[in-house]
């Protein structure tokens, strides 16, 4: 069986300070911290790697500080990475290493080869801008210029994501949580990019809003068939979305596995303790 | 061999509890089992014996410690089931594998039909056959027509219980895995998901089940493999297995 990635990431490092690699040598699981002794420096994030299939779900868990943000935030280009590569299977077939382009090139593939959920919608949309000019904004990104076509192409996605049409010329920012949330999902699928990363997407919401938000990402992970990376601290987000996933703690994965196994037989210590916590 | 659709060999599981000290627990210490095409076999023996863990550790929701778990599959292909990458066993899941637990997974907003023409659709029928399958299923196991919209977190534990079993026997797998599929079940509900598992049986699933109740062995099993200790220790044919069983001689 051979299953082609979509995303397919190795050796993903991040150093904040110092970037002298002594600092690999007393930081991470066995050591408790991510802050090396030695040299002051931080390691968010160390020899990370994962692939991820189209129609497939990731899980990234693991608790505030385990870097698994950090992660996300270098694959999507928001921050920059020490060392490592990242791959998407829509970029020059996969073999044009992602973090070695300049930051406009990095931007231009945030249009529709990549796409970020973010747990703030402030970070993925535009709060003085209304609903329909946010997906617009995506929809002329990638070169749509036909107003009517992105005004029908923008309520078709509110629609799918559940926003009520009658919304859609309203400031984002006069939006509920939940509902800014779907409005942002529409954005990142409007130009339906192979690949979508979530980061803690529901986190913030009432526990109804969220679940409501967390059944919309479901239908639409299995509808479109992208790609998914889902960053998470939440068990039962994790579980309800994904079939495979990492466990991090201080900057590395200590665990890799499908994701009934890690909930019902979690082999590292870390990933005992966090599945123990959550189901106490 | 190649009559068998799964055949496993000294397979073990054993649990390292780091917040316990490190403490070891063995949950199976050596299964050997075969199974052959539309033979229905029930694993009977205490709580603790390992019956539910040879389960999970079939379906790698257990990863095995050691052993081999062959599983032939639709293709004719044989695989090695503990040696299968992550991403493999999920593809097989559903398809070449089944299980059916007790409990449904939470499924805050989707009614039954849709949880259970999701499942067909999931394992590649197309949305229309998954469909006139669902509701046929869901009649066969008398779920009300009025609940089919209903999400399914409101609804009872053995309706939820059926639309799991519904959801579980969609499409036909190679092999079967029945962990207490009827224990929340009334008399009338019980009886139709029984006749619905000994349907499978005849069309040539092979069905390894955890049933806790005597009368559901008797009617489906071909074969009853009793377990002891994380281990069998008696397999045969189901009146001599349960003669075995009900005179309480396991010793």
């Amino acid at each position: 069986m051979n299953f082609d990635w979509a995303l397919k990431v190795s050796g993903l490092g991040k150093i904040h300070g110092v970037p002298d690699l002594r600092a690999l040598e007393d930081t991470g699981p066995d050591v408790g911290t991510a802050k090396s002794a030695l040299t002051g420096a931080i390691v968010a994030a160390w020899d990370v790697g994962f692939e991820v299939a189209p129609g497939e779900a990731l899980g990234v868990i693991g608790e505030s500080g385990s870097g698994k943000s950090t992660v996300m935030r270098c694959i999507a280009g928001d921050q920059t990475s020490t060392t490592g590569e990242v791959l998407l299977r829509s970029l020059d077939r996969g073999r044009t290493n992602v973090l070695d382009l300049d930051p406009s090139a990095r931007r231009r593939l945030r249009v529709a080869d990549l796409s970020v959920v973010y747990q703030d919608p402030a970070e993925g949309l535009r709060l003085n801008v209304t609903a329909g000019g946010n997906i617009a904004e995506a929809l002329t990104a990638a070169g749509w210029r036909h107003f009517g076509r992105i005004r029908d192409r923008a309520a078709e996605l509110l629609e799918r994501t559940e926003v009520p049409l009658s919304r859609m010329d309203d400031l984002v920012g006069t939006f509920s949580g939940g509902m800014r949330q779907r409005v942002q999902l529409a954005k990142a699928l409007a130009n339906e990019p192979p690949v979508v990363l979530l980061d803690e997407p529901t986190t913030g919401l009432d526990a109804s809003v969220a679940a409501g938000v967390l059944d919309l990402i479901r239908n639409l992970l299995e509808e479109t068939g992208v790609a998914a990376v889902v960053v998470s601290h939440d068990f039962a987000v994790i579980e309800m979305l994904t079939t495979r996933c990492v466990v991090m703690n201080h900057g590395r994965i200590v665990e890799a596995g499908l994701t009934d196994r890690l909930l019902e037989d979690p082999h590292h210590p870390y990933s005992q303790r966090l599945v123990g916590a959550a189901r106490a | 061999m190649t009559e068998h659709i799964f055949s496993c060999r000294g397979l073990t599981k054993h649990f390292v509890l780091h917040t316990i000290d490190g403490r070891r627990v063995e949950a199976l210490r050596g299964v050997d089992l075969d199974i052959r095409p539309g033979e229905h076999v029930a694993l009977a023996g205490s709580s603790g014996a390992g019956k539910s863990s040879l389960l999970k550790c079939i379906y790698r929701t257990y990863e095995p410690t050691s052993g081999t778990a062959l599983l032939r599959l639709r293709s004719g292909e044989s695989v090695d089931l503990t040696r299968l990458s992550d991403q493999e066993m999920a593809h097989l899941r559903g398809r070449d594998i089944g299980y059916v637990s007790q409990f449904l997974r939470a499924e805050p907003r989707r009614g039954p039909l849709d949880i259970v023409t999701r499942a067909g659709v999931s394992r590649g029928m197309d949305r229309s056959t998954a469909r006139d399958a669902a509701v046929h299923s869901l009649r066969r196991l008398n779920i009300d027509e009025k609940l089919w919209d209903v999400h399914a977190s409101v609804l009872s534990g053995g309706e939820k219980q059926r639309i799991n079993l519904a959801a579980g026997t969609i499409s036909s797998p190679q092999l079967l895995l029945l962990d207490e599929p009827v224990s929340a079940l009334d008399p009338a509900n019980r009886e139709a998901a029984l006749d619905l598992i000994g349907d499978l049986t005849t069309q040539g699933v092979a069905v390894l089940a955890v049933f806790h109740d005597i009368e559901a062995m008797e009617r489906l099993a071909s074969r009853i493999v009793l377990m002891r200790n994380g281990r069998v220790e008696m397999s045969g044919d189901p009146t001599m297995v349960l003669d075995v069983l009900t005179q309480g001689a396991t010793a």
